[in-house]
């Protein structure tokens, strides 16, 4: 291994078993990819929709999404700590290399992401007819694409050692990007259309809850039109991504790997699924049970791929640097405070959602708005 | 040596003292400003006043985007650019402490929810509820810098942890308790001054009303300051108290700054906000906020320096290297443990040598900008250099010991003097003259004569006496290296120190 230069494991033994530490990864890591779509084909589906300006309802769907992204940007960047803190103990002396190699884009993420926040709650607090809110919802649209694609530079740059030291050479100053690498476009992409997708999702929800109005069904209709579509054209750029791969890891997901394997046909199957029942929704039939379907189905093959996407990343480490070799002394009574805590986090989270939702005799503002219209 | 070194042409740790910085203003008003709105709040409901009410209402949005947007960022942004910066150390905090984050988040999370709801479903939320939602907001927010606190204050006095490993060891540590109510006194205090900005939308009674309010909470928050700051030099460790007391001059201008800075903090908000509250205007807030800022900001910067020449006290050096490393570097030499070399070893390499500067120094000095090294090794030859790099962890810096062995000291020397290509004449018109330059160069940076820093007084001696020193300075002291200059420097420098003129 002399000739990679990745730094040798910390001498400080991991806190806790690594099943426990990757389980608590790709929790968080999904909760965080699900919000983050949210976000990223919300603010994406908010410009579609405002350049629609002659449709009330494109209008109308334009100003619900911009008033929620400021929320679903919180639970992105919040849940996207937690991943952070996990894939940090696991995979640090692979992820803070790959970090200082592209340092520039990575720091400059902190500033994108405040521009782009602050355009949201902008978008959120003025009128949606002036001129201001498309030109910041569009430019803030564009920071979350160039965040997320920095992210997927540095997720596939830390996983390719034999590639940092010519990047540290070209710039020591952290100006590079993973550019050379080729998965790099299409798992871009391929992520991308799938916070689309799951958008589409969101705006079907929305629609199910005022789905005896005109509006509703419009709404359901777009949301699974924007689901069904996004999905297809995503089946190619999964099969780029697929191919992209080196050989032997691709293999992974198609035989040599039998959990993996499994678990890719799986996702594949509960995607077709989720299409399929969107494809019903979109005909009009029986949408509360086809929306929760499609939901439950999509949710799960986001769920799997996350799972997948794991699969992956270790079948990238090089052989000397398998989990197995890490020395772990588990802080346990430590570990107990914080699922004790947890629990109590989430009881209170829960007790003050109920009390909003408890609250709330006129209905949601959308549908409030809709009366009134 | 792990990890690559971002190399931004001045130490990162600017970076990290910017970012930290403008976050820890906001997160502590984060912290108080959470108990100020919920109790102002209930002060509106008990004297039944309308118009408080709707100042708080006003108020909870502006925090809300302040705290939620560039509070909760900035905080994303000093994980970054530490884990930029200081691998290392990030490495090692995470290791030792990712279940103690692992709760932070969860406190953080309750906080975040709990924010836009006490913000933004004000008026769908009985008050008794919304009230709750508020305190526990604040209970959240307080107790993530409580466990934030432990981690940060870890790095400076790591306490027991270091023989032990333990978690609560290293927690709990020894400036713990102090910082904890030095953070907790400036949250109070920052409530309040925040607090003053929402009080210049307001116009009439309700504007001296609630001056007087925001302004008692600045003046309850600074009077502790001086108190818990006692307590927590008390705790420094030894070294620390020492740069305090003179060892460091920035470490004297950064306490009298932050000292400055909150008695006019002080003294403007008790005239302008809670003697003569018609007086508040703009500027007289921006006045109060940039004295907070300067407090938080130099207190911050105090923490920094006197924790160096480590990141983690007693454990991990500022530049990465590790204090049970040093052993095996001087013998194995850098090259043989850093992956990122691009020369080969060679005594004679001055790419070499720029490298190991890269590696060992560039953590804390640029080459000619931020505390600049040329500077500092005006003067120097590669002799010189050579003979002073055992004994950096004596100058009057705060530097780690260098690590390497003898090809690396040999190729840093003969960088470190390539920094000044002319080295400095020597005019023998001008024997004192000349002398106090041979000090400068050769003696300054480990002695002042009749100064603060490791003094020395030789004006009882005769020069030819002081001239027989010179030629044993080691067997004075094994710490000091030998004499390297010429003899015309050797003689020059006598005379200078037989005059007793004093340095700084
Ligand atoms: C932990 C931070 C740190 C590191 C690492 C560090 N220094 Fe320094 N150094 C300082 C500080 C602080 C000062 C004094 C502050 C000042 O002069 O502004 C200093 C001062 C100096 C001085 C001037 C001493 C004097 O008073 O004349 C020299 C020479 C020097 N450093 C050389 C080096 C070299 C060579 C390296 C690398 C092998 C190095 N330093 C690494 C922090 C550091
Ligand atoms: C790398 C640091 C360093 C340099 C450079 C250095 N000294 Fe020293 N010197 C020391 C230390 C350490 C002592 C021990 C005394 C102490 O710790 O206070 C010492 C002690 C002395 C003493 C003995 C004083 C006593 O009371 O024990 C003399 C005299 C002295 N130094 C002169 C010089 C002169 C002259 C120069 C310049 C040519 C010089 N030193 C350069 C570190 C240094
Ligand atoms: C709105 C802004 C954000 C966007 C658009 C975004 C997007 C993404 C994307 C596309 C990925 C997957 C990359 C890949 O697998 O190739 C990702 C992963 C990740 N994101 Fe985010 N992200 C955002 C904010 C954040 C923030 C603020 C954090 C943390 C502080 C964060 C932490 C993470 C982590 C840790 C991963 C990787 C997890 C893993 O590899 O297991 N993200 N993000």
């Amino acid at each position: 291994m002399q000739h990679l230069p990745i730094a040798s494991p910390d001498p400080i033994p991991l806190p806790g078993p690594v099943w426990l530490l990757r389980t608590l990864l790709l929790l968080t890591f999904f909760l965080h990819l699900v919000a983050m779509d949210l976000a990223l084909g919300g603010s994406l589906l908010a410009v579609f929709y405002r350049l629609r300006r002659k449709s009330e309802f494109a209008r109308q769907t334009a100003r619900d999404l911009a008033a929620k992204l400021p929320v679903m940007m919180a639970y992105t960047i919040t849940l996207g700590v937690a991943a952070l803190l996990f894939v940090q103990v696991l995979y640090g002396n692979f992820l803070y290399a790959s970090s200082i190699l592209i340092g520039i884009p990575w720091a400059s993420v902190i500033v994108l992401l405040i521009l782009a926040y602050y355009g949201f709650y902008y978008a959120a607090m003025h009128d949606e007819a002036g001129a201001g809110v498309r030109v910041v919802g569009a430019l803030a649209a564009l920071l979350l694409l160039a965040i997320a694609f920095i992210y997927v530079n540095n997720m596939t740059l830390m996983l390719t050692p034999g590639r940092w030291i010519a990047l540290y050479r070209r710039h020591v100053s952290g100006w590079n990007l993973n550019l050379g690498e080729r998965a790099l476009i299409p798992r871009y992409l391929h992520m991308l259309t799938a916070a689309i997708a799951l958008c589409g999702l969101f705006v079907v929800l929305s629609g199910i809850r005022q789905r005896t109005t005109q509006f509703g069904q419009w709404l359901i209709r777009q949301g699974a039109a924007w689901f069904a579509g996004a999905t297809v054209v995503n089946y190619g750029f999964g099969l780029w991504l697929l191919l992209s791969l080196p050989a032997r890891i691709r293999a992974l997901v198609l035989g040599a790997n039998g959990v993996a394997t499994v678990l890719f046909g799986a996702a594949l199957f509960l995607s077709l699924a989720a299409v399929v029942h969107a494809l019903m929704l979109r005909a009009g039939r029986r949408p509360v049970a086809n929306a929760s379907v499609c939901v439950a189905t999509a949710l799960a093959a986001v769920a799997l791929m996350v799972v997948i996407r794991d699969y992956v990343r270790n079948g990238y480490l090089p052989p000397g640097y398998q989990f197995g070799q890490l020395r772990v002394v588990s802080q346990t009574s430590i570990i107990v405070l914080f699922f004790v805590l947890f629990a109590a986090g989430l009881a209170t989270v829960y007790y003050m959602l109920s009390k909003v939702a408890a609250a709330r005799p006129a209905g949601d503002p959308a549908s409030a708005r809709q009366q009134k219209a | 040596m792990n990890y690559p070194i971002w190399q931004l042409g001045f130490p990162g740790g600017l970076l990290i003292a910017t970012v930290a910085v403008l976050h820890v203003f906001v997160s502590h008003f984060a912290v108080g400003g959470g108990a100020y709105l919920v109790l102002t709040e209930r002060k509106a409901y008990r004297n039944n006043d309308r118009e408080l009410l709707n100042y708080a209402r006003a108020h909870a949005k502006f925090f809300a985007l302040l705290t939620l947007v560039f509070g909760a960022v900035t905080g994303v942004g000093i994980w970054f650019s530490i884990g930029l910066v200081s691998p290392d150390a990030t490495s090692t905090l995470i290791h030792t402490f990712v279940w103690g984050w692992a709760m932070e988040w969860v406190f953080f999370f309750v906080e975040i929810t709990a924010a836009l709801v006490y913000a933004y479903q004000w008026d769908r939320l009985d008050r008794a509820s919304h009230q709750a939602v508020g305190w526990i907001y604040f209970v959240a927010a307080w107790a993530s810098l409580a466990i934030i606190n432990g981690i940060v204050t870890f790095m400076l006095t790591p306490g027991r942890w270091l023989e032990t490993r333990n978690f609560w060891d290293g927690f709990f540590n020894p400036t713990y308790f102090p910082s904890l109510a030095i953070r907790t006194a400036m949250a109070v205090a920052l409530a309040g001054m925040f607090g003053l900005v929402s009080t210049l939308q307001l116009r009439g009674g309700i504007r001296e009303r609630v001056a007087r309010w925001s302004g008692a909470w600045v003046v309850v928050g600074i009077v502790f300051l001086p108190l818990f700051g006692l307590w927590y030099y008390r705790a420094f460790p030894g070294f620390a108290r020492r740069y305090l007391a003179g060892g460091i001059s920035a470490a004297g201008t950064a306490v009298n700054l932050a000292i400055a800075a909150a008695a006019l903090a002080l003294v403007v908000t008790a005239l302008a906000a809670l003697w003569k509250p018609r007086a508040l205007n703009g500027a007289v807030v921006a006045l109060v906020l940039l004295s907070g800022l300067a407090t938080l900001g130099s207190g911050e910067y105090l923490r920094e320096l006197v924790r160096k020449p480590w990141v983690i006290g007693g454990y991990l050096y500022a530049n990465g290297i590790r204090a049970d490393a040093l052993k095996q570097i001087s013998a194995t030499g850098v090259s043989a443990d850093s992956r990122w070399l691009a020369a080969k070893p060679a005594a004679d390499s001055l790419a070499y040598g720029r490298e190991i500067f890269v590696l060992e120094c560039s953590a804390c000095h640029s080459v000619g900008g931020y505390r600049a090294l040329r500077a500092r090794v005006r003067g120097w030859d590669e002799h010189f250099a050579y003979q002073a790099l055992p004994h950096l962890q004596l100058m009057r810096g705060t530097m780690p010991p260098f690590a390497g062995n003898e090809t690396d000291r040999a190729a840093l020397a003969k960088y470190l003097a390539s920094l000044n290509p002319a080295t400095v004449s020597i005019s023998p018109a001008n024997q004192v003259a000349a002398g106090r330059e041979v000090f400068e160069i050769h003696c300054a940076a480990c002695h002042t004569v009749r100064g603060a820093f490791r003094p020395l007084n030789l004006a009882a001696m005769k020069a030819g006496a002081i001239d027989r020193l010179l030629k044993i300075l080691p067997a004075l002291n094994p710490n000091m290296p030998p004499f390297t200059g010429s003899e015309a420097e050797r003689r020059a420098l006598a005379r200078f120190l037989e005059t007793g003129q004093p340095t700084s």
